[in-house]
């Protein structure tokens, strides 16, 4: 700081350097996102080949999508930024939905049979049904017969009489379990239709709440009504354009439904952004007439490598023909499997330390303990998990379970610390208040901090998947495949998953075919998932922060 | 962790009702998980690097070949099949990639932290942040593939004869990487600077640069090297973009000569992972060496975390 000779030139102050500093900074903010926006720029130009196209191609999408689609954004932004921001949101919208559904189509399709998930989901549903009967049938009921009953009821109907206690001791199934029963119905509707009648109701509910709010009983049978018709369309009119039902039905329940929920309740609830649905109507009006144009005047589209066969089909030898389906696969069941894993463990330990934990010694050390865990490599995680489940505990090596398991420890300081966050920002008059109600510890954190802290808990543990499925180096070391041709069947099967088919690819086929199309698709598939969930994290945060 | 006197008193009554133990007991559980995790990690690796070395080997009952500390710890060659164990060759390239990757990231880090924490309005702010998440969110893999793919072409006009695998481009997609790290907890610390220090500088007619440059990163200075340390310790665990573009051959290199950078090497975590991906099979003296070079790995980022929270904490400013 300047101090002793300022006397002669008082009062003036040079801003060159400030502004200099200032532009410095901003190069200096600057540099790594640019740097890597044009290396993703190139890796999405090696990987869609946009200069493949004819040129009269371009120029007509150019004509019907692009420039409809900007007079349509300054037409929302003229009327106001809420019209625009509600217009993007719900392309954006759109574009996850169909993501995520393509995701569940998969697994309905190749993994989990309809008739078994119909199976599990009443297996679990029955139970949940007699604990919520038990415990309102009378509140005088001690809880430890509340406890016993629900236990015995979730044993029963999973496992049946005497269940996997029973056949420890050679004791022959006496009853089946309601699952077995279920899944073992010599009659059983069609596939399409049990997917239909377990995914539509509850997306109707949702819808109907969302849209018709608090207007009267008409409305929400009438829009639930729609989203029930659609979800069955979905599965009966999808083979006519030529999707199979079972895909059908998923699509329709979760990539198309809700955005159009979004869109009726925004058109229905919000007169002030329902300007802002002009945007996502050109795009699809855009898109639909520019593909039919240049469908009927010839010009040809771009020589991509991401498109279906990629998407669909498995690992080969020649890179024009390698396709990304079992890694995809293999990602989506390793993050349920993280997530399952995960997510519940990690939210507890943030509320005993937030809640329950007394300023002791062992509190500390706990704490002191998972900011180191956070701090080690991942190919440490990778050595335990090879160490401990695959040489001591005998497991066979690269299953989707080891995968989950390692993947899941490996997260788990990051999810803690994220709900930690999200707990502490549960204002302490809440809890004063429900603990002023007469209220219990448990259920403080049952009715006040745990919904409080819900959203947040929900972004920071979406960005810790988003950490986990980039991740290669702990699969490699638990002895993930590289090379796998189909999707597993279950969760004690190897599979494959993006990073690692990424990591194959370029090390272990390296040559100029693999590094020019199969990888640059690669890398495009698992940055727009990423780039997916982070942004429905950011969404998620700025909407939560925004409220409070 | 609730020192709340008031909530303890209000639910003392109820504490240790069942519903109560149980839920207690079940988050308590899932808190004492990690402290399980850490003793299971230290146990395995100590255990297995155990096999591996002659002093300790017998301790374990492992019989069969062996190295010794000496051998490992000052071997310059690192040839696993050839029974060749020097982890220093592995270092050297570790430590190259430190020293690459600071020199990006740690003055870029810090620009960053400066602008976003003093310059930057509120607006830009929310554009920029969920950027650098972005960046730091973009799995390693794909870093490693631009490294190899991009970057050693541009700059193979400048430094001619240049290998498809060098460490310099595997140095600088580690950078990258790593200036999220540096700039958000530089970031906080500069945040947490009280505002009356900056008005008093301002009351002292200083400019907005002497502000940031003279009061703001000076009192943020503890938060800063803590945000260095982590960052170097992120360099040395990462590993797929080293394992794709720094090459598997392991060459004892001077860090210190920037000539050397050109050359392909193979760093600790990438050592590892050629090991296990390769075709060494469990039980072997190459298969155990992979858990002396994690455990040596351990106890470097371990050390490097300690060193930064103890920094972070003994030198923060009070205010």
């Amino acid at each position: 700081m300047a101090t002793n000779n300022e006397i002669e030139g008082f009062g003036r102050v040079s801003r060159t350097i400030g502004t200099v500093f200032r532009y410095l900074l901003l190069a200096a903010t600057l540099v790594g996102l640019v740097f890597v926006t044009i290396l993703l720029v190139y890796v999405a130009k090696d990987a869609v080949q946009p200069l493949t196209a004819d040129p009269a191609w371009h120029l007509t999408f150019f004509l019907t999508l692009v420039v409809p689609t900007l007079a349509a954004g300054a037409y929302a932004y003229r009327e106001s930024v809420e019209a625009l921001r509600t217009g993007v949101f719900s392309v954006g919208f759109v574009v996850v939905a169909l993501m995520f559904s393509g995701g569940a189509a998969m697994i309905f399709v190749d993994i989990v049979e309809p008739l078994t998930w119909l199976a599990f989901l009443l297996a679990l549903a029955v139970p949940t049904a007699v604990t919520a009967a038990v415990v309102s049938y009378d509140h005088r009921v001690p809880f430890a017969a509340q406890f016993l009953a629900t236990v015995a009821a979730f044993y029963l109907s999973l496992f049946g009489i005497p269940g996997p206690l029973g056949s420890l001791a050679g004791v022959p199934t006496l009853v089946p379990s309601l699952f077995d029963f279920v899944a073992g119905l010599p009659l059983a509707p069609a596939p399409w239709l049990m997917m239909a009648g377990t995914l539509g109701p509850p997306v109707a509910y949702v819808g109907s709440q969302y849209v018709a709010g608090d207007r009267d009983r008409r409305a929400h049978v009438l829009t639930g009504a729609a989203v029930l018709a659609l979800v069955l369309a979905g599965g009966a009119l999808g083979p006519f354009a030529g999707v199979d039902p079972v895909p059908g039905v998923v699509v329709a329940a979760i990539g198309l439904a809700p955005p159009l929920v979004y869109t009726a309740g925004t058109a229905a609830n919000r007169p002030t952004e329902r300007t802002g649905l002009v945007v996502p109507a050109t795009i699809v009006v855009g898109s639909l007439v520019g593909a039919a144009a240049t469908d009927a005047l010839g010009f040809a589209g771009p020589q991509s490598w991401v498109d279906w066969a990629f998407l669909t089909g498995s690992h080969s030898s020649t890179a024009a023909e390698a396709g990304f389906y079992p890694a995809i696969g293999g990602s989506i069941l390793l993050m349920l499997t993280v997530a399952v894993l995960a997510f519940p463990v990690g939210i507890g330990a943030a509320v005993y330390l937030e809640e329950y934990a007394p300023d002791n010694r062992f509190t500390r050390i706990i704490d002191v303990n998972i900011s180191n865990l956070a701090g080690v490599p991942s190919v440490v995680y990778g050595l335990l998990g090879l160490g401990l489940f695959v040489t001591y505990l005998n497991q066979p090596p690269g299953t989707v379970l080891l995968g989950g398991a390692t993947l899941g420890l490996l997260i788990l300081p990051i999810v803690i610390i994220s709900a930690r966050e999200a707990v502490r920002a549960v204002p302490e008059d809440m809890r004063a208040a429900s603990y002023g109600m007469g209220a219990t510890k448990w259920q403080t954190v049952k009715n006040v901090v745990l919904p409080r802290s819900f959203s947040g808990i929900l972004t920071g543990t979406i960005l810790a998947l988003g950490r986990a499925i980039g991740e290669t180096a702990p699969l490699i070391m638990i002895g993930a495949p590289n090379v796998k041709y189909s999707l597993p069947a279950g969760l004690s099967e190897a599979a494959s998953a993006m990073p690692l088919q990424v990591y194959a690819w370029s090390s272990l086929y390296a040559s100029d075919g693999f590094y020019e199309q199969a990888v640059p698709a690669g890398v495009v598939v698992l940055v727009a998932i990423l780039l997916a969930m982070n942004s429905i994290a950011i969404v998620l945060r700025n909407k939560y922060q925004s409220t409070e | 962790m609730s020192g709340d006197s008031l909530a303890d008193d209000l639910t003392r009554r109820t504490q240790n009702a069942p519903p109560e133990l149980l839920s207690r007991t079940f988050f308590f559980v899932c808190a004492a998980l990690s402290i399980a995790t850490t003793i299971g990690l230290i146990l395995l690796l100590t255990t297995e690097a155990a096999k591996f070395f002659t002093f300790s080997a017998p301790l374990v009952g492992v019989e069969g070949e062996t190295a010794t500390v000496v051998e490992f710890l000052t071997g310059t060659e690192w040839q696993p099949t050839g029974g060749e164990f020097g982890v220093l060759a592995l270092v050297t390239a570790t430590l190259m990639v430190m020293i690459g990757s600071s020199l990006i990231a740690l003055p870029l880090g810090v620009g960053t932290a400066i602008y976003l924490s003093e310059y930057a309005s509120p607006r830009v702010r929310s554009l920029l942040k969920p950027g650098l998440e972005i960046l730091a969110g973009i799995p390693t893999v794909v870093y490693g593939f631009f490294a190899i793919i991009y970057i050693t072409p541009m700059l193979r006009p400048f430094i001619p004869g240049l290998g498809t695998f060098n460490m310099l481009s595997a140095c600088i997609v580690v950078g990258i990487m790593i200036i999220p790290m540096v700039a958000s907890i530089s970031e906080d610390a500069m945040s947490a600077v009280p505002e009356s220090l900056r008005q008093a500088g301002y009351g002292m007619g200083a400019t907005k640069f002497e502000v940031s440059t003279d009061i703001v990163v000076p009192s943020a200075l503890s938060g800063i090297f803590s945000s260095f340390i982590l960052a170097l310790s992120r360099a040395i665990g990462e590993t797929m973009a080293v394992t794709i573009a720094a090459g598997s051959t392991a060459q004892f290199l001077n860090p210190l000569n920037p000539a050397t950078y050109t050359e392909r090497a193979l760093p600790m975590t990438a050592a590892m992972i050629k090991l296990i991906g390769g075709d060494v099979t469990g039980g072997g003296l190459a298969y155990r060496s992979v858990f002396a070079i994690g455990i040596t790995l351990f106890v470097i980022t371990l050390a490097m975390n300690v060193i930064s929270d103890y920094v972070a904490q003994r030198y923060q400013e009070e205010y």
